[in-house]
């Protein structure tokens, strides 16, 4: 069998898909752009220009589909797809880039602790359900974990309390759970707010609002009425969980001079004293908030990391062990 | 500038959050906007791009008094770049069609492209012999599908304003990342060439704002057609397709240094990717033909003048000259061990 014939064939094939230029052109196969970098000849331009375009186009276009047609596929339903490397000609963006969003707490925790939990994947609205064999909704309507509390007969352990209602219980701690998570996504919002550096972030101004609104508060159920009848505030929320209480209106002599001295040594009580001379110096009382703001801020909890350290026996025999183990060491040094 | 919107459903949470940025990003909305007069020609040519471009185009079909170009206090008051900033956060577009006539500039076509909210850059260009899509008989290419796109003469690679066109016409058209394409799709090609360099450019290429006139630039579309070659690779042909004009370059404008600055970030290459051989380049690794990653270790010139060979008593360098060879030794050795430790210390 002559061979010959058929390379000779397959070399006439390839002729038919092969650009002949001058300088290689430049290929951006992610763009699916080709660029002729050869300057255009003036004879051909001047004698036909469209058919000088069309070869000038043809060439290009035939240079482009070699490298796109030599692109490693992959199969899909709709046939096979040319993977596209990633482009070479910088264009400008539309907009700017995305700012990463700023970390939870516990991702913080997670990252510094080097913990790859299940907050990476993407919780589903669905869970499969073993028993019914079908997917049902993990929250919301006949959610999963509603399951305990929709079922209709519940195991009663054995030593409950008689009024004990475990479907109650475990609304209950379902309730719980939600309302955790609600403080907690809450606090990380606060967080990133204040990492931003927003407006409302003004501390001294947040801590005189809300002096104001105990104040408020205070004048409102100073009144026999608790406020029922006093003129309403632009904005001004309903005081909840205030409740008139009578004493009677007849009581025993003792009493009633117990309940009189009891208020004078509270208005001369050394706590009270104390309270207002604190009330006083506002600078001090600042300062430690500040303190408590830093120790709030850091991943670090303090008081855990000293139960850890001291296995529990706290910070005085921590630092006890700790003086002791310097000595012995010394010690054994020599 | 507009209000700052809080979406109160959420089909229009999910709505403004398609808006925002996005690493990848998707293809630019246009918006093909009618000057106060517009002339056939010009018509036909925005209806033709708009049929290219579609389905990220959008039309405005009223009269605009819109000069982006001009001098801020002009006769409208306003400046234009402000609406066109109103228009591109209207519509989340960011890229603008002009078409207007005029007497000192006949059929005039300016691209604007936007960035942040804000003009990047401005090109402006007349248009001359134009045939437009209808007149051309034959198959058209399938709305949606991506052109090619080919650029031909030096001129795109080392002369600014035709850097520019072509950075501007192919964010118009080809601006898009994709990771795969499925490519019996590929339908039709945009060609972009010029009129043959003068001689003036040639030589100069690097002063700029010389008098000489731009060469013009052709762009034709055409249908590709692909044949079996007998191989892998199929042979094509081309067929004109319409719309096909010329443009004579006039005026532009340059994006601001710090606003292009940003615009040409990119984000932070993922680990996978680098891996892959993205990015900065691994030195002194590659891979074999099994597969196998092969790793080259630079190691530094070896004195071999203190190469340890065997050891011989009779080759001892002290050997006949000390009477207490043992005392030395040892001491020799225990020197040896401390001077380890210090190093690991």
């Amino acid at each position: 069998m002559d061979v010959s014939t058929l390379l000779a064939d397959h070399a006439e094939k390839l002729k038919s898909t092969q650009v002949e230029t001058e300088n290689a052109l430049d290929v951006d196969a992610g763009y699916l752009t080709v660029t002729d970098p050869n300057p255009i000849e003036t004879d051909s331009y001047e004698s036909s220009l469209e058919t000088h375009l069309l070869s000038l186009a043809r060439t290009g276009t035939q240079a482009l589909l070699n490298a796109l047609f030599s692109l490693p596929t992959t199969s899909s339903p709709d046939g096979p797809l040319a993977q596209l490397p990633p482009p070479t000609t910088q264009l400008p963006r539309a907009k700017p880039l995305p700012k990463p969003k700023p970390l939870t707490k516990w991702e913080q925790f997670a990252k510094a602790k080097g913990i790859q939990g299940k907050a990476k994947e993407k919780r589903t609205k669905k869970v499969w359900d073993e028993e019914r064999q079908e997917w049902v909704n993990r929250w919301g309507r006949d959610g999963k974990n509603k399951q305990v509390e929709e079922q209709w007969i519940t195991e009663v352990p054995m030593n409950a309390d008689i009024d004990h209602d475990p479907r109650k219980a475990a609304r209950d701690e379902r309730k719980a759970r939600v309302a955790k998570n609600q403080k907690q996504h809450e606090a990380n919002l606060a967080r990133e707010q204040k990492a931003r550096g927003s407006v409302s972030s003004n501390p001294e101004r947040e801590a005189h609002k809300k002096e104001l609104e105990r104040t408020l508060a205070m004048s409102r159920t100073s009144t026999a009425s608790m406020g029922k009848f006093d003129r309403k505030l632009d904005g001004e929320r309903k005081l909840k969980g205030v409740k008139r209480k009578f004493n009677p209106t007849e009581s025993s002599v003792a009493a009633e001079a117990k309940a009189s001295l009891d208020l004078l040594t509270k208005m001369n009580s050394e706590a009270r004293k104390a309270r207002i001379t604190e009330a006083q110096r506002p600078s001090k009382k600042s300062r430690t908030s500040r303190d408590a703001g830093a120790m709030e801020d850091s991943v670090l909890n303090v008081r855990k990391a000293v139960r850890f350290a001291s296995k529990g026996r706290g910070g005085v025999a921590l630092g006890r062990e700790k003086t002791k183990g310097a000595v012995s060491r010394k010690r054994g040094r020599r | 500038m507009l209000r700052t919107v809080k979406p109160k459903n959420a089909r229009s949470k999910r709505a403004l959050e398609a808006r925002e940025p996005k690493e990848v990003e998707d293809p630019r909305i246009a918006i093909f906007v009618k000057g106060t007069k517009t002339g056939e020609v010009l018509n036909g040519v925005m209806k033709d791009m708009m049929a290219l471009k579609r389905p990220d185009a959008i039309s405005f079909s009223k009269k605009n008094v819109i000069h982006p170009l001009d001098a801020q206090n002009t006769a409208s008051g306003s400046s234009s770049t402000s609406s066109l900033e109103f228009w591109s956060s209207k519509n989340d577009a960011s890229m603008f069609v002009i078409g207007q006539t005029s007497k000192k500039r006949p059929n005039d076509l300016t691209f604007v492209r936007m960035y942040d909210g804000k003009v990047l850059d401005i090109v402006e260009a007349g248009v001359e012999n134009y045939i437009s899509m209808e007149s051309i008989p034959g198959p058209k290419s399938t709305s949606g599908h991506k052109p090619l796109m080919h650029f031909a003469s030096e001129l795109f690679d080392t002369h600014p304003r035709f850097i520019q066109l072509k950075s501007m016409l192919m964010s118009l058209f080809n601006g898009e990342v994709v990771e795969s394409i499925y490519l019996k799709g590929l339908e039709h090609v945009i060609s972009v060439s010029l009129a043959p360099t003068p001689a003036t450019l040639n030589t100069a290429s690097a002063s700029t704002e010389s008098s000489t006139p731009l060469p013009k630039v052709h762009i034709r579309t055409y249908t590709t057609r692909l044949l079996a070659s007998g191989s892998r690779i199929p042979r094509v042909e081309l067929a004109p397709m319409g719309p096909s004009m010329d443009l004579v370059l006039r005026r532009h404008t340059n994006p601001d240094p710090e606003l292009l600055k940003q615009a040409m970030k990119r984000p932070k290459l993922k680990k996978t990717d680098i891996e892959k051989g993205l990015g900065k380049r691994k030195k002194n690794t590659d891979v074999d033909e099994m597969g196998d990653l092969r790793g080259r270790v630079h190691v530094g010139k070896q004195d071999l003048s203190k190469l340890q060979t065997r050891k011989m008593k009779g080759l001892k360098a002290g050997a006949f000259e000390d009477d207490d060879e043992d005392g030395s030794d040892y001491e020799d050795s225990d020197g040896d061990i401390s001077m380890k430790r210090q190093k690991l210390s």
